[in-house]
């Protein structure tokens, strides 16, 4: 594979961009190329909001449908929005508190497509910080398998960013999503 | 390693316009360009340059302060996005005759798709039109080389010249190094020396003079063509001689090649990227189009390229019908212009699948959500009260703005373009009044898009007495682009502390004799004072009416300050009738089908209480109101 291409999801607020941003700066600190497009103006009030990152030997950051190797959704209906960007071997990882059925799942397998859930936003809430969702969501995808980048590289990333005022809960939701993916099926 | 950072392609633009020694850099805020002056501001800091940067009024004006400041030996640049230069052609197009001494680079941010535009106009061809060369980078970090590659051009042909971003390039991110070798900087001229030579034959040429600049600015053109046959913004990849060729500019470019990588056709098709698109290299292109049997064009977003070549017959493009006239050429776009040309070429592409359909129709996904008016915008109000006021025979002419979202609320008939309401209502007025009818025209505008293009249509009203109510909707930033500072809020680009210009005053000295201001919230308010306007309005000695509605952004006051919160709840007199839902749409608020009641999402709902107004069954109500009148009970 000579590099990842990954769709990130979610609905204005949920912290798209600031997600699709940790990972790429990950990537860029173990001497990676990343490319990224977000959206704005007109097109960011809409609710849904779609990034796309590619990392390695890429020229544009767009992803052609049926090509992503992640697909990362902060919401259950934008992850479903989303899907036709999954390419076969790919993953999907969406906040939800209602987890994909077990039938869907097999379907997806057979596919060739893996389906995962995780309740970012309750781990969040259980923090006492809904707005936390992406980092409890970050911290799950790291522990996962198909992580495109390696938990350490996307810690550091997340302290480099993190203001000091909101280090110790950036850290909290991400340590407590790393933990839900360990009890994931 | 240097140390790398995640830089939007404005960014990147603006940092480079800062290395490359700008010092004058004007903008009026317009997306996908908004970013690239804040980005000047914050290098200019961090670089500690000597840059000068302003929001100006518009683009026309921020084109004249460029090219004034180009003249007088200094770098400039000036920003706007694709429909911001219609505004700014005048100057701009005789700029390209009378020249520059200094750099002077038109930063234009051109939006396939489109995405958050009127148009999806190409500044590429507008350059072609204006005889401005145009540089048209295919990924952010490009954008910045080719801002100091730009300003070389312009100084060493004394002419303006255009970077060409498109709304990927614009908010694209990649790993950029801040800190670069320094470029050489120009010597200021000796005190004794005036800043513009005397050359009243150049810099205010009549007509007789302008014929001879016209052949000179043909003959730099010629030699900038052939020049840019050897330019390394334009490159050759893949086999010399192949079946299939392609010459991709832009984002085009990048998106191509990566699709030719996943496709795993890239060592069968010959690649030629076009970074510089006007003047093009005719010749160079020419070659490449000799080493292939067919050549595929891909430009965004007009045929650009493709018009400059000659000889079409083995050329497949937007002219042959070949690309779609119209829309962005990402990768599915491409995808399909690609697929058949490669069958034709029996070249055996990688098949990419997406999911079955059986399976993603397991999964419906969530409604369209259309754009939107924020929870708590005093927009909303306004045009509530509007749609109440005003009889149904009215006409609503809307303008360019987040106000553009109150289509949906009923109050806004027409878009046309910044600053047409004003002129817009002058012209349905006449037509109602030809047509001997009195349906009440009604034009909203916000305040930046007034100051920018607003004010001439309202003089002209005054002059010869149009009737018409005009709504400025003052929440005091320029807000659908992101929240730029306007002359009315007293603040500049860099932060620092402006004049601010008065609207009220200004609408005053237009001329207008019904001035009044309002606040955007209170509903009852707006409606008593359209109404009285409108009266204004159809009697003898009357005139255009203004009325100036103000609430801040709730995006730029991030909410409701504490102090003005309301907690609105839902109580027993609420009967589903759907109404605050229909009719006021704000995102908070919707109908629980099987309770039969209205219900308010707590995470959207920002506690502004303006709702209240939208309920004549008054179930909707101040959660506080309900407690103290409790409490007040013996």
């Amino acid at each position: 594979m000579s590099g990842t291409r990954i769709v990130v999801a979610g609905l204005g607020g949920q912290g798209v961009l600031f997600t699709t941003r940790l990972l790429a700066e990950a990537a860029l600190s173990l001497g990676h190329k990343a490319l990224s497009s977000e959206t704005h103006g007109m097109a960011q009030r809409g609710g849904s909001v779609v990034a796309s990152l590619k990392i390695g030997e890429f020229s544009s950051a767009l992803v052609l449908p049926g090509s992503a190797h992640l697909l990362l959704s902060l919401d259950r209906g934008e992850a479903a929005r989303n899907l036709p960007f999954l390419g076969a071997g790919g993953h999907c990882l969406t906040a939800t508190a209602q987890p994909w059925s077990t039938v869907l799942c097999a379907q997806a397998a057979q596919a060739g497509v893996g389906l995962h859930a995780v309740d970012a936003a309750g781990i969040a809430m259980d923090l006492g910080a809904p707005v936390l969702a992406n980092i409890a969501l970050l911290g799950a995808l790291c522990a996962l398998p198909f992580s495109p980048v390696p938990g350490p590289a996307l810690e550091r990333a997340l302290r480099r960013r993190s203001p000091a005022r909101l280090l110790e809960g950036n850290l909290a939701a991400y340590g407590a999503g790393q933990q839900a993916a360990g009890l994931m099926p | 390693m240097p140390d790398l950072r995640m830089l939007m392609g404005n960014e990147a633009v603006g940092l480079g316009l800062v290395q490359a020694g700008c010092r004058v850099a004007t903008a009026y805020p317009g997306t996908p360009s908004s970013e690239v002056l804040p980005a000047v501001v914050r290098f200019t800091r961090e670089l500690q340059r000597p840059v000068y940067s302003e929001w100006s009024v518009n683009e026309r004006v921020a084109a004249e302060t460029a090219i004034a400041a180009a003249w007088a030996g200094q770098r400039a640049a000036c920003v706007m996005k694709q429909v911001g230069l219609n505004v700014a052609s005048d100057p701009v197009m005789s700029a390209a005759y009378l020249g520059v001494r200094a750099g002077l680079v038109l930063v234009v941010a051109d939006d396939p798709g489109p995405h958050s535009s009127q148009t999806e106009q190409d500044t590429r061809l507008f350059g072609l039109f204006a005889k401005i060369p145009v540089l048209d980078p295919s990924s952010p970090e490009e954008a910045r080389q080719m801002a100091a590659a730009a300003f070389a051009l312009s100084e060493e042909r004394e002419l303006p010249v255009i970077l060409r971003l498109t709304t990927r390039i614009s908010h694209g991110r990649e790993g950029i190094a801040v800190q670069q070798p320094p470029l050489p900087r120009r010597e200021p001229p000796p005190p004794s020396q005036r800043l513009l030579p005397h050359a009243p034959k150049r810099w205010a040429a009549t007509p007789r003079y302008r014929h001879t600049l016209h052949v000179q600015l043909a003959n730099k053109l010629d030699a900038i063509a052939a020049a840019n046959r050897a330019s390394p913004f334009n490159a050759r990849s893949g086999p010399q001689r192949a079946v299939l060729g392609i010459v991709a500019a832009g984002h085009a470019y990048a998106v191509v090649r990566d699709l030719l990588e996943l496709l795993g056709v890239g060592g069968q098709v010959a690649l030629l990227k076009i970074g510089t698109p006007f003047p093009l290299p005719v010749q160079r292109v020419e070659r490449f189009l000799e080493c292939c049997d067919t050549t595929l064009i891909l430009e965004d977003c007009d045929a650009t390229i493709e018009l400059q070549l000659p000889d079409r017959r083995r050329v497949r493009g937007r002219l042959d019908g070949t690309v779609p006239a119209a829309g962005e050429l990402d990768p599915s776009a491409i995808k399909a212009v690609l697929g058949p040309l490669l069958s034709a070429a029996d070249i055996q592409a990688h098949p990419i699948e997406t999911l079955p359909t059986e399976l993603l129709h397991q999964l419906p996904p969530p409604p369209v959500r259309p754009p939107t008016l924020c929870p708590g915008c005093g927009h909303r109000t306004a045009f509530y009260a509007m749609k109440r006021a005003f009889p149904k025979s009215t006409i609503f002419t809307g303008d360019i703005g987040c106000y553009t979202l109150g289509i949906s609320l009923g109050a806004v008939d027409t878009v046309l373009a910044m600053g047409a309401s004003v002129g817009m209502a002058s012209g349905f007025y006449r037509a109602i009044h030809n047509a001997g009818r009195q349906d009440p025209v009604v034009g909203t505008i916000g305040d930046s898009t007034f100051l920018h293009a607003g004010i001439s249509g309202l003089l002209n009203a005054v002059n010869v007495d149009s009737r018409f109510v005009l709504f400025i909707l003052d929440n005091a930033t320029t807000a659908m682009t992101g929240g730029q500072p306007t002359a009315a809020t007293g603040v500049l680009a860099d932060g620092s502390t402006g004049t601010r210009v008065s609207i009220r005053k200004l609408v005053e000295a237009c001329g207008v004799g019904f001035v009044e201001q309002v606040d955007a919230k209170d509903v009852g308010a707006i409606i008593a004072l359209a109404r009285r306007a409108l009266e204004y309005t159809r009697g003898d000695g009357g005139g255009p009416a203004v009325i100036i509605a103000q609430a801040p952004c709730v995006v730029a006051t991030r909410g409701v300050p504490a102090d003005e919160q309301v907690r609105v709840v839902v109580n027993e007199r609420c009967n589903a009738c759907g109404l605050c839902v229909s009719r006021f749409q704000c995102p908070a608020l919707s109908i629980d089908t099987e309770r039969q009641v209205a219900v308010l999402n707590r995470m959207l709902c920002i506690d502004c209480g303006d709702c209240i107004q939208a309920c004549a069954r008054k179930a909707l109500v101040d959660e506080c109101s309900l407690a103290c009148h409790g409490e007040d009970k013996p």
